[in-house]
């Protein structure tokens, strides 16, 4: 605002000057240098405007009302005071030994608790408050409705914790270099250390603005709110963990040597980056317009994050020596994360709409590559099966390289479980999604069904394939004591654990009876899936096109020759 | 009113179903470019859901709106740059004055620069907030914050306003400057869609209205036009010199006179028919030989117009 400020009141420098009780020489001096200030103000003030232009508005709004704000005011008096507190206490309570000793890393410890109580509690929540209090106040309505992009207001919200979190640094930082001078602490602990609150304090902001959008109910908002709370609790107790192995381990400079060290922090930041994305995109499609497509740019981040995985746990393969273990472990968490994303991909609402529809892919080639990242749930169950089906390749692909491999060596699991494995987990997948999708497109017949409750039905389908088998096994005094019983061909859970416990004589017949089950209930879904790919692209209506011809006019066509006018 | 060949706001069939109500029931009407169109009903009548749809803050069950051309289900970020909507809330914000509240709300818009600080001096001037800039929205009053939400409104100076009971809680200078301002902003060319309860209010500006009850739309038209096909009567008041009792027995003959009294000389009955059907009938008293000192009609308002046509049934 300063900057508007500045420009309705331009002071008439010369005049200034002249109100002066200075010797004529001195206050021409001082008019001219007013003079060329005013003028390098003036020529200075666009670049301002121009930032302010180019920063989110969100960002502007909030960090103006922060400045005025009592509550960042107390907080940020609080930090500063306990961080002085601190520091002299321990000033004195070191004494005279401050001179020789090595005792920055007590101190940077206690200061490592001011870091992850303000940015791991104070921080995130400010920002899950934020947007819940938008709606709360009616603000919310009023920003929605403004040509501001869902992803506009979700990254103004975070850049107002990353200004928040720069603040509390500027607090923080000097305290934490003081305890570099202290001795007993190194450079490279603290540079990780901030890295790694910073991050923390990012993605747990990114999680409370994900469950902010998640409801607009009030009593679902008090609720998650003591859940975000508890949650973020945890992660502080985790953090403050982490912070004292980091600081009294006396790793330090060495720790930036290991190749362990990296290897893992890449991996954690490309699980951290592509899990930040998709929660980003999550808490955008949730404040996005029903109609839009809010499901492709989902669709993309999930085959990232499924690349990203798939790209380390082969390097943890081939790190292990191919061992097949590997493969087991990239099937199972693979299919528990298709699982899970299914569940929400299959409850996307059937219903195409014209805006959706204009933007389809319209070439060949693009119709079949695309059409699986297009919105609905019958291409987002094709999309959970081609990608699980990639992952199956991907592992058979690593069985074979096993097989060629001296190192891989005999022991657990042998290459018939895993290829059991792979088999039946694929197929209870595919079996269970579907079966789930029936249900839920049978409630919408009867009433509307949303992500939430899609899921849902899911779990209990799920629940009930899994625990009523179990239950009436418990129940029958003839059954009780069995093992593994083909009544429990309905329970992933047990069955496939009973496979990789090697009992693939019931892993030969259960093979047969999943697969089979799982085609029936992929060609139950077939007819709605089929519904949803002969969608095609629409026209745009004539005043789009109109409009769009007047926001984006074409370029004027240039001379293209000497002769051109 | 300037009467483009497209309507700025086009309600087409539209219908929200919210569980077993149903808020909107086949609402159609359209308003033009320059004229502002008042939207009364009870509470609960279904206005503010429609208002809400054109809005893009709601979407419809079925039909559609359009904006400008644009639908509001289809294209809901072209509607927003062409309409402005003042919600019957003010939704402010802590921490912010009035020229901070405003630059927010430009910068949303995608205003930059000087375009946005000229759009800021503009609505500030209009609604007369210059001198308040530097208030914190917190400490304005009532009149004041409703300016502050039509300026808000109007900062990206949108073709479409939608107004829901903008004059709620104002006190009558208030709500006096208010109405002036909707009419000059009319007068500017853009459409408004106006909700009110005060309905004197509505008749001074409103070029057309349409009328809701139940989510239904059950007039739509000038005062006047709805007046004249719900066959709303004007109250006609005669005094004569001499004989009433012959002029009652006179006017008690006649198909378009009912509820006739009298009262000494004064004659008042409803009378079904508009202006020249009133001078026909004083010109028949005369010519019938009455001597006629004093003949009057009052025609109904917008309230007799309302109670008329609805019956007070609330969803």
């Amino acid at each position: 605002m300063s900057t508007e400020a500045t420009t309705t009141s331009e002071p008439s420098t010369a005049t200034q000057a002249d109100a002066l009780p200075l010797p004529g020489s001195a206050r021409a001096l001082l008019a001219k240098v007013s003079t060329r200030a005013a003028t390098a103000w003036h020529r200075f003030e666009p670049v301002l405007v121009r930032v302010g232009d180019w920063l989110n508005p969100i960002l502007v709004k909030e960090t103006r009302q922060a400045l005025k704000s009592r509550y960042f005011l107390v907080v940020f008096i609080l930090l500063l005071a306990l961080c002085w507190v601190a520091t002299i206490g321990a000033v004195a309570v070191i004494g005279p030994s401050i001179y020789y000793g090595a005792s920055g890393s007590t101190l940077l410890w206690i200061y490592s608790i001011f870091l992850a109580v303000w940015m791991l509690i104070f921080v995130p929540y400010a920002a899950f408050r934020s947007l819940a209090a938008e709606r709360e106040d009616n603000t919310y309505d009023l920003m929605s409705i403004t040509t501001l992009k869902p992803r506009q207001i979700i990254s103004g919200k975070l850049g107002s914790s990353v200004a928040q979190m720069m603040v509390y640094f500027s607090a923080l930082t000097p305290c934490l270099a003081f305890t570099y001078l202290l001795r007993g602490v190194d450079l490279a602990t603290i540079i990780v250390l901030l890295a790694y609150a910073f991050f923390s304090s990012l993605g747990l902001s990114m999680l409370g603005l994900l469950l902010a959008t998640s409801t607009q109910n009030r009593v679902s908002q008090v609720f998650m709110s003591v859940g975000f709370i508890v949650m973020l609790l945890f992660a502080c107790f985790l953090g403050l963990n982490g912070a004292y192995g980091a600081i009294f381990s006396g790793f330090g400079f060495r720790l930036l040597d290991s190749t362990e060290f990296w290897i893992f922090t890449a991996a954690l930041f490309t699980l951290y980056s592509t899990s930040f994305a998709l929660a980003f995109y999550a808490a955008s499609g949730m404040i996005t317009f029903a109609t839009e497509n809010r499901s492709t740019p989902l669709r993309i981040c999930m085959l990232v994050q499924q690349a990203a995985w798939i790209g380390w746990m082969s390097y943890g393969w081939i790190y292990d020596q191919f061992r097949l273990q590997g493969i087991v472990y990239m099937m199972m968490f693979a299919g528990m994360y298709w699982y899970i994303m299914g569940t929400m991909l299959t409850g996307e609402c059937p219903e195409m709409s014209q805006r959706v529809k204009r933007q389809l892919p319209s070439t060949k080639l693009g119709r079949v590559y695309l059409t699986w990242l297009n919105p609905g749930p019958g291409s987002g169950y094709m999309f959970v099966i081609a990608n699980t089906t990639g992952v199956a390749v991907i592992c058979v692909l690593g069985m074979i390289a096993s097989s060629f491999s001296s190192t891989a060596g005999p022991g657990w699991p042998g290459a018939d479980e895993v290829t059991l494995l792979l088999i039946l987990g694929w197929s209870y997948l595919v079996a269970y999604l579907g079966l789930g999708m029936i249900v839920v497109g049978a409630l919408r017949r009867v009433a509307e069904v949303t992500m939430l409750a899609s899921v849902l039905v899911h779990f209990l389908v799920l629940l009930a394939g899994s625990g009523i088998p179990s239950v009436v096994q418990a129940m029958s005094v003839e059954m009780r004591d069995l093992d593994y019983s083909f009544m429990q061909v309905t329970n992933p859970f047990w069955s496939l654990s009973h496979v990789a416990d090697g009992g693939m004589a019931e892993g030969y017949v259960l093979v047969l009876i999943v697969p089979a089950a799982a085609i029936c209930m992929l060609l139950l879904n077939l007819r709605g899936v089929v519904r949803e790919l002969q969608q095609v692209r629409i026209a745009p209506p004539a005043r789009v096109l109109t409009d769009e011809a007047e926001l984006h006019p074409p370029p004027e066509a240039q001379p293209t020759n000497p002769w051109d006018e | 009113m300037i009467r483009t060949a497209t309507p700025q706001i086009e309600l087409r069939r539209l219908h929200r179903v919210f569980d077993q109500t149903h808020a909107v029931n086949d609402v159609s009407f359209e308003v033009y470019a320059g004229e502002v169109f008042g939207y009364i009903g009870p509470n609960g009548a279904g206005k503010t859901t429609s208002m809400r749809i054109l809005a893009t803050l709601d979407e419809p069950s079925a039909g559609d709106a359009l904006v400008d051309g644009f639908s509001v289900v289809d294209d809901p970020d072209r509607v927003r740059r062409r309409l402005g909507f003042m919600p019957d809330y003010f939704g402010t914000y802590q921490n912010v004055n009035v020229r901070e509240y405003l630059d927010f709300f430009a910068r949303a818009y995608g205003l930059t620069g000087r375009e946005r600080l000229s759009a800021i001096d503009a609505v500030m001037e209009f609604t007369q907030l210059d001198t308040l800039a530097e208030k914190p929205i917190d400490g304005l009053s009532k009149g004041m914050k409703q300016r502050l939400c039509l300026g808000r409104t109007m900062i990206h100076n949108p073709s479409v306003l939608v107004l829901d009971e903008p004059a709620a809680g104002l006190d009558p200078r208030a709500r006096i400057e208010l109405r002036d301002m909707i009419s000059n902003l009319a007068e500017s060319g853009k459409a408004i869609l106006i909700s009110s309860h005060i309905l004197t209010e509505l008749a001074e500006i409103c070029d057309r209205v349409g009328i809701l009850e139940q989510g239904r739309l059950l007039a739509v038209g000038s005062v006047a036009e709805i007046s004249a096909r719900a066959e709303v009567q004007s109250s006609v008041h005669v005094r004569v010199l001499e004989d009433p009792q012959r002029l009652r027995s006179w006017l008690a003959a006649r198909d378009d006179v009912a509820e006739l009294r009298t009262e000494e000389d004064l004659t008042t009955f409803n009378f079904a028919g508009d202006r020249p059907a009133e001078a026909a009938l004083l010109r028949a008293m005369i010519e019938s030989g009455f001597s006629v000192v004093e003949f009057g009609a009052r025609h109904k308002s917008l309230e007799d117009v309302f109670l008329h046509v609805t019956e007070g049934r609330v969803q």
